[in-house]
């Protein structure tokens, strides 16, 4: 084990009574302690159904609820090994020939999905599991179907890395689709398109490996571990899939829909993986697409209400008013050029793919050069990711999915074509003077 | 006569004999001095860039805004001014010292009276270097804040917090070199509190509307909430 002294004795306890086990799938309950029972009964539905013969294990990282609920269903300290199935959930046809262990962390430090993680990993490190998942029962509606597609390709097909896909609404994970995927296929040759997410499946190789890594300090992991885990199985040379789940259910409200939090969660996050990880893309070439179990991707077109003009607006004053900012940020022919779409007529206004790259490359490189705090660099960008939002929903109003698809792949050629101009900036620090 | 005026340039000539006997071992300890300590003031600034390279120092500087204020004036980076300060104020130390070996009659007052100032000339540049820093990144922290929730006048706001935090540093350096101590401090406490009676007379009365909305928005989690809903979910 590489992290002995890590867990505590209480949850050593329980993991040492549950002995080695085959799967492991692990739930986050902080501040979702109303939602736990249908997700440790959707668990052990899926191993019912699905992996009957397995030594299976629900691991329950508690790490607090401003509420508990009265009466949840893995809070109790551990499980009985002698609790079976049978007596957790009634009978439904097929069930486990073997006993479903439910083990619940607590941890003292503040909650955060990178401790939670980090348990996790140890936890399935111990009990030797052979393949794991991580659900969140707050945001995701767990099904049976979705947990086992999580984990059946690193325990049947013997991959290291299963990243979910959904089915979205064409104007939803805009931030994915223009920014994170599209830059981390290009910087990274990872062609995964859900990078920040709720809910992955990982080997138990991939956890070991991720759990000697010294890394668990930093903000980046704390608050969003799982991409750079993804990168992290890339970067090892790890085998790496995507499945398909369905329907991408909707952000509950908080910080998930603050897009300058989720900026510094999820930009923050990639830019410090480039910071720390040079010599992974620096000269990395684009990798052939990643295995995918089910369709690549889906999208729907209801309507929706958003509105592309307080977007615009956002963005306009957000560049007039950040100019300084970003004038230590940018290039200075970019930040001409983005000066210039500002006064553009708000219907005729097109963030061009090129521009917007260029954009996002210069903003890597300034957190590398660190020209200002890095948390008020990955804000900066807030208005330029409403600018390519409003472009967005103006140039794909009428548009198709497969139309949208085409783009996305436009997009992502531009990203691996402009990637000497990162490496030239990344290596060579613009001055700017003022 | 004209062996009186022998005579008197005699001991003319013998004083400044002496003078020039006396003189002359005095100026010699001086220029030893004075090479010794630019050697010393070299050594010191190879030393100090080093470490300051090690620190990382000018990053730091970068990412709190310093710099840019350095730029500003056309001063070099933070170590190398750090560097040379440190160089220029031992080879002062030094040259000074050896001014003092030449005994000149009330220089040596001067000397020990411009001693006694350089700890506080240092602590006052180090007021006014956080100051610039704190300025700096707090105005910064609240014109990105603002811009990013949708407030007008962001700008404003990030020069007002700026410039309210430099009078401040201001006030505190010529305090503690201690130059019209009086007169600073009563002009710092006229001006920030005019300022701001200035400013909530002006809210009060010309911006109750305004008033209401802000409170509105800052309370009003519902209407937050649903200008939220009319941008895309970015995940």
């Amino acid at each position: 084990m590489a992290e002995d002294t890590f867990l505590a004795d209480d949850l050593l306890r329980q993991l040492m009574s549950v002995g080695e086990v085959d799967l492991l799938v692990g739930v986050s309950s902080h501040n979702a302690a109303d939602k736990l029972g249908e997700a440790v009964q959707a668990i052990e539905r899926c191993f019912q159904q699905f992996f009957v013969r397995q030594r299976v294990v629900i691991v329950n990282i508690d790490g607090g609820d401003k509420e508990p609920p009265q009466d949840d269903p893995a809070a109790s300290p551990v499980a009985n090994p002698a609790q079976t199935a049978e007596t957790i959930v009634p009978r439904q046809g097929i069930t486990s020939l073997r006993t479903i262990n439910r083990v619940t962390a607590n941890y003292s430090a503040p909650p955060s999905p990178g401790t939670a993680l980090r348990t996790l990993l140890a936890a399935a490190d111990l009990l030797r599991a052979r393949a794991c998942a991580v659900v969140a029962p707050a945001t995701c509606s767990l099904t049976p179907d979705s947990i086992a597609k999580l984990l059946r390709p690193a325990y049947q097909d013997k991959f290291d890395f299963v990243a979910p896909l959904y089915s979205r609404h064409k104007f939803q994970g805009l931030l994915a689709r223009n920014l994170v995927y599209p830059m981390c296929r290009a910087v990274f040759g990872a062609a995964i398109r859900e990078l920040y997410t709720d809910e992955w499946g990982f080997s138990g190789r991939l956890a070991a490996s991720c759990l000697n890594q010294n890394v668990w300090h930093e903000e980046a992991i704390q608050t969003r571990p799982e991409a750079w885990m993804a990168l992290s199985a890339i970067s090892s040379n790890f085998r790496c899939c995507q499945t398909f789940l369905g329907e991408k259910p909707p952000a509950a409200r908080g910080p998930a829909t603050d897009i300058v939090e989720v900026l510094r969660q999820t930009v923050g996050t990639l830019f410090w993986c480039l910071e720390t990880r040079p010599s992974l893309w620096l000269d990395a070439e684009p990798s052939p697409s990643v295995t995918t179990f089910g369709p690549d991707h889906e999208l729907t077109t209801e309507r929706s209400d958003l509105d592309p003009h307080r977007i615009f607006a956002m963005f306009r004053t957000g560049v007039t008013e950040l100019e300084p900012i970003l004038s230590s940020i940018l290039h200075p022919d970019t930040h001409v050029e983005i000066k210039n779409l500002v006064a553009i007529e708000e219907g005729k206004f097109r963030f061009k793919p090129d521009l917007w790259v260029r954009t996002l490359y210069d903003f890597a490189a300034s957190y590398h050069h660190s020209v200002i705090n890095r948390s008020h660099l990955v804000q900066a960008l807030a208005p330029l990711y409403r600018g390519m939002t409003h472009s967005f929903l103006l140039e794909h109003s009428d548009s198709s999915p497969a139309e949208m698809e085409a783009s996305s792949e436009m997009l992502c050629s531009e990203f691996e074509l402009q990637k000497p101009y990162l490496r030239e900036r990344w290596k060579t620090k613009v001055e700017v003077t003022s | 006569m004209r062996q009186i005026i022998l005579q008197g340039l005699e001991q003319v000539y013998s004083k400044l004999f002496h003078m020039i006997a006396e003189f002359l071992p005095r100026f010699l300890v001086m220029l030893i001095i004075v090479l010794i300590g630019l050697l010393v003031a070299l050594v010191l600034r190879y030393i100090l860039g080093g470490v300051l390279g090690l620190t990382k120092l000018d990053r730091v500087a970068e990412q709190s805004g310093a710099s840019r204020v350095l730029r500003m004036a056309h001063l070099p980076s933070m170590s190398a001014l750090l560097s040379r300060s440190i160089f220029w104020v031992t080879w002062l130390a030094f040259l000074l010292v050896g001014i003092s070996v030449l005994g000149i009659p009330g220089f040596q007052e001067q000397i020990s009276r411009l001693f006694r100032f350089l700890p506080e000339v240092f602590v006052a540049i180090l007021i006014m270097f956080l100051g610039v820093a704190i300025a700096n990144f707090l105005s910064r922290t609240a014109l990105l804040a603002a811009v990013n929730a949708g407030h007008p006048s962001a700008r404003i706001l990030g020069w007002s917090i700026r410039f309210v935090i430099w009078i401040l540093a201001i006030t505190m350096t010529l305090e503690e070199l201690g130059l019209a101590r009086h007169t600073v401090i009563s002009a710092f406490s006229i001006l920030f509190g005019a300022t701001m009676l200035g400013l909530a007379i002006a809210f009060g009365l010309g911006g109750q509307d305004l008033a209401r909305k802000a409170l509105e928005r800052y309370f009003g989690d519902a209407k937050k909430d649903r200008e939220k809903d009319k941008e895309p979910q970015p995940l």
